[in-house]
């Protein structure tokens, strides 16, 4: 009988569906891979088992006893334990303290047990000892210690709760490789111990040294369990990429143009960009051709977001060089980039784009007036710039006068896009444009994405979505752990190609 | 006229509701409403004299107000509440610079002017730089200020206002209305120029509506909030002038009375504390309507206290009132 099981689990939020069919059965003294690519249902699926989020339908069974997890007080009651990915520390309290945070141990029912604290801190401390580093120890404040030794903490913390089932969401994101192994021992350990461990893990590497089994998520749904020694890397990324790479069709077909484009030299790249490094990225390179889309991929979160926004001046602390036609740029502000010609456009529009309430021309013209170093608004005139902006997005609205907030989220997103189109830009940063906007709005900004990089505007697009981005892009830099690891042009541009070069180990 | 754009869309039905529960015309019905509220209470309270020394005291709350209308639609829980220990300020120093004489009244205006900026300037930087809540910057520098009030007055006389600043302010200069009603007439002009026409009224309501969209789309938002409170330091300072002309001397603390009305009128007026809409055609109406109101309590003997009471409660009502309308549409 397994340990935990879930069986047909489903959540929807509206009419979007985050987990069709989740089915996922872990044994005592197992480690259970957890494996799918952005959005596909698995963290949804943790959060229905750390009772975070209710299902709407299947069953969840601990001892094959179906169950109902409510909150995060009664996940400890049931013997879970979660180690959440962004980490869940008291940043002002010690190392001891957050160990046992979950479950101080008590005297007399309302003291502290400060001796019994610091018994299970020395516990867990010595299960790192070696590996922690210097300055770490258990009376040090969480906020004194480095990236990696937080997460040690959160680990430590997850491991004194002491639950027969430990869920870990990429536990291993800031540790070092001896950190690493040693987490991995004790992770053995455990499992000889008889405790049911869930590990989720973006890279392959880990995966097929630790786990015993790996279960893939695609599209909201478990499509398939394999024993680790009966599967290899290649497999389980066929898994991972289903019916899509059967289907092919994802790629435009090849011009072979982009290879000579990419290879020419700097000089004459739109944007060129040579050892920059800044926070969550390191040694980034490009160049991107004129009339050339350059494609950003790889998992969510890995350094492409904080790329553009630094190249834009948005991200202070980033260093590099970075060439705008052949002249040096310094990214010293979103003023600064923005009148040398380069545009940003943030897929989170609500809190980088849209001027709540506004007008929908106060909405266009901003770019306008600092390009043209204006001081006077003129409405009329200005109406007959925004006009023909709007104009090529296909922008549904009534008048120039109605608030932007009165506009669907896809037709806001091209209000706040075509406010860089008055002036056409040199380049072009798109972070994730199309995020949380309809098809058909999608389809307009991606034939307009094609004619501005026909004119020579060049355009670097990061997307979320693979399908967007094998559709669009005529180069993928793929983004591992902040560094370009692989770059797929031509015929390589495949989902295949895309996801293996995004869980190879960094 | 700033309102109604902020209604567009409403259907012809929804147009009417939305004409009558414009914050500009229940500001004027109730203007309306008070006056015959105040001549059947006694008899008079409308007279034309009577309105006229109303709209002059209405036009130096007006002024201060004009400054507090800027901060507030600059967003980021702005608000300016040392604008009260500025009047008294300037008044104190151009009753000082000019001392009865016509001549002084440049020097006082110019030396006033660069006072009020540079107090605004000091609560600017605290408030961008130093990330101090515009709450506590400028309570902060009120409480300076009012010190500083406090060892002034110890060493020089309290001043006297020049005759022609007297006379500007009391006397009628064109069309039987004195210079202090059409300083407040450009201002309002100027104001509504502004906020409407230029690129720097529409960068104030854009930090006001999304301080990040509009840093993300190149708007200086440091270098526009310390204007905002350099502005409005300098509209304090130019009603402390003119306040100076309307009562013939200063006296200490006599800016003290400006902080909660000057709120209260763009509250009024339709600028909701959160910034980033309204203007400042209501908030004239607001300061014209709190004028009326504070002269009816006096005359129905209703003492400061009393007043005091009134106007806090006056504020949170509003504040009820248009923060409920905001959470809806939200």
């Amino acid at each position: 009988m397994a340990k935990l099981e879930l069986r047909g689990v489903g959540k929807a939020y509206g009419a979007t569906v985050a987990l069709r069919q989740g089915d996922l059965e872990i044994e005592a003294g197992e480690v259970h891979a957890l494996i799918g690519a952005n959005g596909s249902g698995k963290s949804t699926l943790c959060k229905i088992v750390a009772g975070s989020v209710r299902p709407d339908r299947g069953e969840v069974l601990i001892d094959g006893r179906a169950v109902t997890v409510r909150g995060p007080e009664a996940t400890g009651a049931l013997g879970i334990g979660i180690f959440y990915q962004e980490l869940s520390l008291a940043r002002h309290r010690t190392v001891a303290e957050n160990i046992s945070l979950p479950r101080l141990p008590r005297k007399g029912g309302i003291f502290v047990d400060r001796a019994a604290m610091a018994a299970i801190a020395d516990r867990h401390i010595a299960l790192f000892a070696g590996v922690a580093g210097a300055g770490f120890g258990a009376d040090v404040p969480v906020e004194r210690l480095r990236p990696d030794q937080a997460q040690l903490v959160e680990i430590m913390k997850t491991l004194a709760s002491e639950a027969a089932i430990l869920i870990f969401d990429e536990p291993t994101s800031a540790l070092d490789r001896a950190q690493a192994e040693r987490f991995f021992e004790i992770l053995r350990e455990r499992k000889r111990a008889g405790v049911g461990i869930i590990f989720i893990s973006h890279r392959m590497d880990e995966i097929f040294a630790i786990a015993d089994r790996v279960t893939v998520i695609r599209d909201g749904e478990t499509v398939g369990t394999a024993r680790i020694e009966d599967t290899d890397p290649t497999a389980v990324i066929n898994l991972m990429v289903g019916r899509h790479e059967a289907a092919s069709a994802d790629a435009p077909p090849d011009t072979g143009g982009e290879d000579g484009r990419a290879s020419q030299s700097a000089a004459q790249a739109v944007l060129a960009v040579r050892g920059f490094s800044g926070p969550g990225f390191r040694d980034i390179g490009f160049a991107v051709a004129p009339g050339e889309i350059l494609g950003f991929g790889g998992l969510h979160g890995q350094g492409q977001s904080a790329v553009l926004r630094a190249i834009f001046g948005a991200l202070p602390g980033a260093s590099g060089e970075i060439r705008l036609n052949g002249d040096a740029l310094q990214p010293t502000g979103p003023r600064a980039t923005i009148a040398r010609g380069c545009a940003y456009i943030s897929g989170d529009r609500s809190r980088d784009g849209v001027i709540h309430e506004r007008p929908i021309l106060e909405n266009v013209t901003p770019i306008h007036f600092l390009r043209n170093r204006l001081g006077l608004a003129h409405p009329a005139r200005l109406r007959d710039k925004a006009a023909p902006a709007l104009e090529a997005l296909k922008t549904k609205f009534a008048g120039f006068g109605h608030p932007v907030s009165s506009l669907s989220g896809g037709n806001q997103q091209k209000v706040v896009i075509a406010r860089w189109l008055i002036d056409r830009p040199a380049v072009i940063l798109l972070d994730d444009p199309t995020k949380g906007i309809d098809l058909s709005a999608k389809a307009d900004l991606f034939a307009l994405i094609r004619d501005l990089a026909d004119e020579g505007i060049g355009i670097v697009l990061y997307s979320s979505e693979d399908a967007e981005l094998l559709a669009n892009a005529d180069r993928i830099l793929v983004f591992n752990g902040g560094r370009v690891t692989r770059v797929l042009s031509g015929a390589e541009r495949t989902r295949h190609n895309l996801y293996r070069a995004a869980y190879e180990a960094a | 006229m700033s309102a109604v754009d902020l209604q567009g869309g409403a259907g012809p039905g929804g147009r009417v509701l939305a004409i009558v529960t414009q914050p500009l015309v229940v500001a004027t019905l109730l203007i309306v409403g008070l006056l015959v509220l105040g001549e059947a209470i006694s008899p008079g309270f409308a007279s034309a004299q009577q309105i006229l020394r109303l709209l002059i005291v209405a036009a130096l709350l007006g002024i201060v107000a004009a400054g507090q209308n800027l901060v507030i639609l600059g967003g980021r829980e702005g608000i300016d509440l040392s604008v009260g220990g500025v009047v008294s300020l300037s008044a104190i120093v151009a009753g000082n610079l000019m001392n009865g004489q016509d001549g002084g009244i440049v020097p006082a205006i110019l030396a006033c002017l660069a006072t009020g900026a540079f107090f605004g300037l000091l609560n600017g930087i605290g408030v961008t730089l130093l990330r101090i809540p515009p709450l506590v910057m400028t309570l902060g520098m009120l409480g300076v200020l009012q010190g500083l009030l406090v060892v002034i007055r110890q060493g020089i006389p309290s001043g006297l206002a020049a005759p022609a600043l007297s006379e500007f302010v009391t006397r009628p200069f064109l069309f039987g209305l004195p210079g202090i009603i059409w300083l407040w007439v450009a201002i309002g002009l100027v104001m509504a120029f502004m906020l409407k026409r230029t690129v720097f009224g529409h960068r104030i309501y854009a930090i006001g509506a999304n301080e990040q969209a509009a840093y993300m789309a190149g708007v200086p938002v440091r270098r526009m909030r310390i204007a905002l409170f350099m502005l409005s330091g300098a509209f304090a300072s130019v009603a402390g002038i003119c306040l100076l002309g309307y009562s013939g001397s200063s006296f200490a603390n006599v800016g003290e009375q400006y902080m909660l009305p000057s709120i209260i009128a763009v509250v009024f007026g339709g600028t909701p504390l959160s910034g980033g809409k309204g203007g400042y055609t209501g908030t004239m109406a607001g300061a014209i309507l709190l004028v009326i109101l504070q002269s009816i309590l006096t005359t129905v003997n209703i003492d400061e206290s009393g007043r005091q009471i009134v106007f806090g409660m006056t504020l949170l009502v509003l504040l009820l009132f248009y923060g409920r309308g905001r959470a809806m549409r939200a």
